[in-house]
């Protein structure tokens, strides 16, 4: 038995009055895909920041690799990529500085680039397939480049989890293919990964992890035995999306 | 030729003239440099609610005879303080806090002037007198410029970062709430060395259009700085001297330079501008 490298225990996040997330409890293992499945509004962002701890918990808590969340942020560990809309891509930065800022946690108070985090950020940016576009303004990239920048931001990061707040949002099959290819390789080196995601056509496909989230999570587990037309019916609602088994 | 040169040259001879261009460049190079972290932000409207709510602070300074800069910056500091205290306990929403708050601390700082027996000119606080600074001021202006500008250049990494990506500064282990009130200590510092020059209503515009100018002309932090830098340059020591040769309001000139360069920018700018946006 793997030891969970993401542990929620009771979780529970509330804004004023109301409750976002009730009494969540999950175990994700080490080297998996886990895709959080949740209609808008479902929680799945509160989710998120809570395992980023960004949350004040009403209740319970939430460990990363054995320990609590605040002493976590020190070391790197988590990655974060944010919805589309959630970046301001009037931002006056270039791909390049983008990616770098992924390093920050690596270099001294200046944040002076080192030989090895040039070499790094320029490793990231292969394997994203931005070589050429470094020093364009984020502004100008098609949706599927915008993704891959902040996927390279990632990997110079070198997080063991990685988190991705809806990546398929507003990008073509073709770059969802090769976000999905670049995912398992991650997955395979033994990083941990989550998806927000509400597209549920290709979950099957490459998560080993599926969370159902509705208000609070209702089941979690392997792919075959956690998506069953039966918990997605209760995770949106009463209605299965058509066509999806 | 000859007069162009007279015009430069002959308010040279007056010593409160040389201080006062050495000033509006030192406060100025300041103010544009927070002003692009500020617009970037947008943390304009945070920028107009600390200038007004320092009055207080600035009045009572005077009174007890402490360092001005610190009035201004824990009445600064408590207004955006009290900003977050509504924002968070009550419904009321941000914008109407602001607006809330730093008028109630600016209103504070009239009575206060009307009731303290001081010498206070209340005009001087609002509009600047940077054709009048007591030496005191200078140092206390040149050691803010000091301080602010090392603050900025060591954070200049990392409050970047917190301006376009808070939550990702904050997992790669950066204290975010740190940048915050650095952020804000930085403001509050800056709006009181600009209180010397430009006064504490037109502060805002030292503090937003340096940065907004550039940020149509660049799609770079570093060239945007540096824009911002010549910008303001260019409209503190023009904006002086014309003050000179019209009589006219020192602050006034140099704003008005700043906003009309702006405008210049706005229209003609090589790829954001209003012609090459048609």
């Amino acid at each position: 038995m793997q030891n969970p490298t993401i542990e929620l225990e009771n979780v529970t996040v509330s804004y004023d009055r109301t409750i976002a997330l009730h009494g969540a409890n999950l175990q994700v293992n080490q080297g998996s895909i886990a895709g959080i499945v949740g209609m808008n509004g479902s929680g799945k962002s509160t989710l998120f920041k809570a395992i980023m701890g960004l949350e004040k918990l009403r209740s319970g808590r939430v460990l990363i690799q054995g320990k609590s969340i605040n002493k976590i942020h020190q070391r790197n560990l988590l990655a974060y990529i944010p919805q589309t809309e959630a970046v301001d891509w009037d931002f006056p930065i270039s791909v390049y500085d983008v990616v770098m800022m992924g390093r920050y946690g690596y270099m001294n108070c200046l944040r002076m680039p080192r030989e090895i985090d040039r070499q790094i950020v320029t490793q990231s940016l292969e394997k994203t397939q931005l070589i050429g576009l470094e020093h364009r303004q984020i502004g100008e990239l098609s949706g599927g480049q915008k993704k891959r920048t902040f996927l390279a931001r990632t990997l110079a990061q070198q997080g063991e989890i990685i988190l991705l707040d809806e990546p398929f949002a507003g990008v073509d099959v073709k770059t969802e293919k090769a976000i999905i290819e670049l995912l398992i390789k991650l997955r395979d080196l033994g990083k941990t990964i989550l998806i927000s995601t509400h597209d549920l056509s290709n979950i099957a496909t490459f998560c080993d992890q599926v969370i159902l989230v509705n208000k609070t999570i209702l089941a979690y587990g392997k792919t075959a035995d956690v998506f069953t037309p039966e918990n997605i019916s209760r995770t949106f609602g009463g209605s299965v999306p058509q066509g999806l088994f | 030729m000859d007069i162009i040169w007279q015009w430069f040259t002959a308010p040279l001879q007056f010593q409160f003239m040389v201080q006062a261009l050495f000033v509006s460049v030192l406060v100025g190079v300041i103010c544009a440099v927070l002003s692009c972290y500020l617009t970037l932000k947008g943390w304009a409207l945070m920028g107009d609610a600390v200038s007004h709510a320092v009055l207080p602070g600035v009045v009572l300074a005077y009174g007890l005879q402490i360092p001005l800069a610190l009035g201004a910056f824990v009445f600064g500091l408590g207004s955006v303080l009290l900003i977050g205290l509504i924002k968070a306990r009550t419904r009321v929403k941000e914008d109407a806090a602001i607006g809330l708050v730093f008028t109630g601390f600016f209103a504070l700082g009239l009575v206060l002037i009307s009731k303290l027996p001081s010498n206070i000119d209340l005009m001087h606080i609002l509009f600047g007198n940077l054709l009048g600074i007591s030496p005191e001021n200078l140092i206390q202006t040149i050691v803010i410029a000091i301080i602010t500008s090392v603050a900025l250049f060591i954070f200049r990494k990392d409050l970047l970062l917190f301006c376009f990506d808070p939550i990702h500064a904050k997992s790669i282990g950066l204290n975010t709430t740190f940048l915050y009130y650095l952020l804000l200590i930085i403001l509050a510092l800056t709006i009181v060395a600009a209180q010397q020059t430009v006064g504490i209503i037109l502060v805002i515009a030292m503090l937003i259009t340096p940065g907004s100018t550039a940020y149509l002309l660049t799609d770079d932090f570093d060239r945007m700085t540096i824009l911002a830098v010549i910008s303001t340059v260019f409209s503190s020591v023009l904006g002086t001297y014309l003050s000179y040769h019209l009589d006219a309001s020192p602050a006034g000139c140099i704003v008005v330079l700043q906003t009309l360069l702006f405008i210049v920018v706005m229209i003609f700018a090589p790829k954001y501008g209003l012609i090459a946006k048609r």
